[in-house]
């Protein structure tokens, strides 16, 4: 290395390495398959990467990134767009009941952004607050979307009101 | 009726359901690279609408900017350092990166920053196209997004627009679109696709520099329609193709003919054309280059470990491998400078500057200037800041869309866009 020359690579190589795994889990549960997955996590981490310095100064890149995957998400960037880079991720195990198989077919078959903040209230378990942050939206959308995603799951709503 | 637990736990179980296939790192690198490379490709191609996305910038160039005449790089020679991976038997100027210091291009040539509008009186977007002298840029209009009608030129001298002539598609032709232009001595000159199917087909066309009626030269289909980029001399327009080889057709028309022995050329300027040492595709080193009237041949030195050898008359410019930045020698292999703080795309801007891109390391935009992107001089050492990165909002900047190199870089919203004009760099 050049002396003088700042370099992040290491301490952003090993976020990559200790916090990959579980990004692609949350991409997985964010578009339901795994080269979307892949596909969410590389670019989100890409950018991640290129605004390292500036990130890890002021905000959490845990954070930043999960924002990004979702951004990225919402926005179906990926029609037309996908990288040839992306790997093939194996996608394997079972539900433990045949009903969370049904229900998860049926998560897929919500309209994106119902979808988005089922997970990021659910699976994410992010206040309505966030949410609306996140997705740049109110937080009254965001109660009405979810309502909606729940009644189309025939979900009975009992968290609603804690939140 | 399902719980909202079971949708905890179906979410949390079908998270698990997908295996990590390990190479992630390896995979996000890659894409960093290919995002680099398309940051810088997307603008030069195409992105003039995207180009109109940044703010904040017109303050900066308002008032008389500050003239200074102290090279924005202080040039100081080291010995290479152990590391360094390029080690010809040269020896090899490294310029650390506390040393590059890159300041707004308004301040570096303030003689080449001015504004112009960003559309024409009847609505239609101006593309610059490159300068043809220290004051005058060559322009298209554009009635809707990279549809070119019109070729005009703006003076910055008196803030005057002179429309040359217009740039009609051929009739009967679907979905055509004028590509680069060209700057001759007596004419401007450019070639259309139709890039939108699989037709190899392209046609050639000149106006005279003055202004007046665009002619049609002719049409080629096939391989010779493959057109990577133009020249115009005073009897011929020459274009090479993608895949090599150089081809004239006259300018009172007729045939199209290939040039003798020009297999594996790439024009660069005419009557200059390259070689290509053999490599991977998008990393392969110029080797050679010709003079297309005088028939002379030049070998050109290729340092070791780079990439992307892509040379101007005097100038070479490359990229050090291990991610050792940006590579500067003469033509002749002498004088050879890295810069471990830049990267190179692998173009050039007029007769001897190139686009590169400052590693930025730690620097915060919000408290001080950041350029997405600048422009080297290798004749002064100068290093001119093109726009400037906001914290909060993206930032956009294109390059002139000239069949040779351009002497444009632009950047800036509403009304005005300010532009960067090389060819009003005369210091040396």
């Amino acid at each position: 290395m050049i002396p003088g020359y700042v370099d992040h690579t290491t301490e952003f190589d090993e976020f990559v390495r200790t916090r990959g795994d579980a990004l692609l889990r949350y991409g997985y549960v964010l578009s339901g398959n795994a080269e979307d997955a892949a596909d969410l996590v590389q670019e989100a981490l890409a950018r991640l990467g290129d605004a390292w310095p500036r990130v890890r100064k002021k905000d959490s890149p845990e954070g930043y990134v999960r924002t990004t995957m979702v951004r990225l998400h919402i926005a179906s960037w990926r029609r037309g767009h996908r990288e040839e880079l992306v790997s093939v991720v194996p996608e394997e195990g079972r539900f433990d009941r045949y009903e969370d198989a049904d229900l998860w077919a049926e998560l897929q078959g919500l309209p994106r952004k119902m979808r988005v903040v089922l997970v990021l209230r659910y699976y994410e378990d992010l206040p309505d607050a966030e949410i609306a942050a996140i997705l740049g939206v109110s937080r009254g959308t965001v109660r009405s979307q979810a309502a909606r995603a729940l009644d189309k799951l025939r979900i009975k709503r009992m968290l609603q009101e804690a939140r | 009726m399902r719980s909202e637990e079971d949708l905890v736990r179906t979410l949390r179980a079908g998270a698990g359901h997908v295996t990590p296939s390990g190479g992630l790192a390896a995979a996000v690198a890659a894409r960093r690279r290919t995002r680099r490379r398309r940051q810088w490709a997307g603008t030069a191609l195409a992105a003039a609408s995207v180009v109109l996305v940044a703010g904040g910038m017109a303050a900066m160039w308002q008032g008389t900017p500050s003239v200074s005449l102290r090279p924005a790089v202080a040039v100081t020679t080291m010995p290479p350092a152990e590391e360094v991976t390029v080690q010809p038997a040269e020896e090899v100027t490294v310029q650390p990166a506390e040393d590059v210091t890159v300041k707004p291009a308004a301040e570096v040539w303030p003689e080449a920053v001015f504004t112009m509008p960003a559309a024409a009186s009847d609505g239609w977007k101006y593309r610059p196209v490159t300068g043809i002298s220290p004051t005058e840029v060559l322009l298209t209009a554009e009635s809707s997004f990279e549809k070119a009608g019109r070729l005009e030129v703006y003076d910055a001298s008196t803030g005057d627009v002179r429309v040359v002539g217009k740039m009609p598609a051929p009739e009967g032709v679907k979905g055509y679109y004028v590509q680069g232009v060209e700057v001759g001595e007596e004419h401007f000159a450019w070639y259309g696709t139709t890039p939108n199917n699989s037709d190899k087909w392209a046609d050639f066309w000149v106006i005279p520099r003055e202004g007046g009626t665009a002619r049609r030269l002719g049409e080629v289909t096939g391989d010779p329609a493959d057109v990577e980029r133009i020249g115009v001399t005073d009897d011929s327009l020459v274009w090479s193709l993608r895949q090599g080889g150089v081809y004239r057709i006259s300018l009172s028309g007729g045939q199209a003919e290939k040039v003798e022995g020009s297999d594996g050329l790439h024009l660069t300027s005419w009557p200059h054309a390259v070689g290509y040492a053999p490599g991977e595709r998008g990393q392969k080193n110029q080797n050679r280059r010709v003079n297309l009237v005088t028939g002379e041949v030049t070998e050109i030195p290729v340092p070791p470990a780079t990439t992307k050898l892509t040379c101007a008359a005097e100038w070479c410019y490359g990229a050090a491998a291990g991610d050792g930045g940006l590579v500067v020698q003469r033509a002749d292999g002498s004088d050879i400078r890295q810069f471990p703080s830049l990267s190179y795309f692998g173009e050039l801007l007029g007769d001897r500057f190139a686009p590169v891109m400052p590693n930025r390391g730690d620097a915060d935009p919000a408290k001080e200037y950041v350029a997405p992107v600048a422009v080297y001089d290798p004749a002064t050492g100068l290093i001119g800041g093109v726009h400037r990165m906001s914290p909060d909002k993206p930032t956009g900047y294109g390059s002139g869309t000239s069949s040779s190199p351009t002497t444009i870089m632009y950047w800036g919203e509403g009304p005005k866009v300010t532009v960067l004009n090389l060819a009003a760099v005369t210091r040396r």
